[in-house]
């Protein structure tokens, strides 16, 4: 198993050994000194007084002063406290959450987590990660529905590094913009599966789709990408097309698909300039992908070069 | 004396290579700005009369008194819709 950058701290075994199980598998190469505190409580769990931000299952809302951040799950009773400025955050998880520790993972624990990171310069990202076969870093940014995880599967089947279809986080060092990923499936809807003609994979039945590893599909996983190209897609219909943009409507694109920049006051500018120095360093592109990348996945590379 | 304005403190602003992005914490809104409107905000950070803003405009640009005045009201008109300013009265 691969050792975790972040510690977890529970009394119960058998749930530290799962998280740490868990958070190993994820290979962040997350800077030392992170950690859960992980409590299993009966109870009682207050709902969230003022949500700031909230997502399917998980709602955030800042602590007192406008710092730190409580991370609340209604899927099952559990949340988590962190502390502005902190490398640790206090979860407490009910039996019933307990029960369900995988979903909790990749729903609750996993936004524990992505908030943690902030405090650690690590900003998320909904984005796909990949390296083209000339070393270009690529990030392909989107919603739930802009074709993310299809890309990155057909990518990484045409021999392409990828990364993640999804979760990925920016750091700001040495003057550039680095993209981290954690090893996860790609994860496919039966419709992009088709497309790609792809049998078995793992089942994400919480979710509805399929996973696939990047090996799996031909490719080799990445945690490191500098990204060169930002491409945010849109599904469209037969042919892929790219068109060039500004900047600063790269900089509103990347505020979209970084709704977290909202959450702490105290980390939103570092967060924004992040973004911003994101766009100085990539050429931006709002590409409408097409079923024409089927048949040749390296259209991309020639639409935008 | 005139009414002063200042920029709301949920405001975080990114400078983008002659124009800029901003970000409202409070309603979770963005929006793009010109060089000009992003000039402004900046200089908004602290309460500033019509006046002050209007010579933050002539001190960058080279347009006349009259066009920059009726910029600034422009801009503070379409802030103020957004949510983006705090305002003072007469002191």
């Amino acid at each position: 198993m691969t050792r975790s950058a972040i510690a977890v701290r529970c009394s119960d075994d058998e749930v530290r050994a799962a998280l740490e199980e868990w958070l190993g598998g994820l290979r962040l190469a997350a800077p030392p000194g992170l950690a859960l505190d992980v409590s299993i409580d009966a109870g009682p769990f207050a709902q969230l007084p003022d949500p700031v931000f909230e997502q399917p299952g998980v709602g955030f809302a800042r602590g007192p002063n406008d710092r730190g951040i409580r991370i609340s799950w209604s899927d099952f009773p559990a949340d988590a406290d962190i502390a502005g400025g902190a490398r640790s955050a206090a979860v407490r998880l009910s039996p019933a959450a307990v029960a369900e520790l995988d979903y909790c993972t990749r729903t609750f624990l996993l936004s524990v987590v992505i908030v943690l990171l902030r405090h650690v310069g690590w900003y998320h990202l909904h984005a796909a990660t990949a390296i083209d076969p000339e070393s270009r870093g690529w990030l392909v940014a989107g919603d739930a529905h802009a074709g993310k995880s299809t890309t990155a599967a057909l990518l990484a089947a045409a021999g392409w590094q990828v990364g993640t279809d999804d979760i990925a986080f920016l750091e700001y060092r040495d003057d550039r913009v680095l993209v981290h990923t954690c090893h996860a499936p790609i994860a496919l809807r039966d419709g992009g599966r088709r497309l790609l003609a792809r049998a078995g994979g793992v089942a994400l039945p919480d979710r509805g789709k399929t996973g696939f590893w990047p090996e799996d599909l031909g490719g080799v996983w990445t945690p490191l990408v500098l990204p060169e190209i930002v491409i945010f897609t849109t599904v469209g219909k037969d042919r892929t097309t790219a068109a060039a943009i500004s900047r600063s409507a790269a900089v509103a694109e990347l505020v979209r698909w970084s709704a977290w920049v909202i959450l702490e006051p105290d980390l939103a500018q570092v967060h924004l300039d992040t973004l911003t120095r994101l766009t100085s360093q990539a050429r931006c592109y709002r590409v409408t992908l097409g079923r024409d990348l089927f048949a040749r996945p390296n259209r991309l590379i020639e639409l935008v070069t | 004396m005139s009414d002063r304005y200042m920029r709301h403190p949920d405001l975080r602003l990114a400078d983008v290579e002659g124009d800029g992005v901003v970000l409202h914490l409070g309603t979770r809104r963005y929006f793009s700005v010109s060089e000009s409107g992003l000039a402004l905000l900046h200089a908004l950070e602290t309460p500033r009369t019509i006046e002050e803003l209007v010579q933050v405009l002539l001190d960058r640009y080279e347009v006349s008194p009259e066009q920059a005045a009726a910029s600034v009201r422009q801009f503070l008109e379409t802030c103020r819709t957004a949510e983006l300013l705090l305002e003072e009265g007469p002191r």
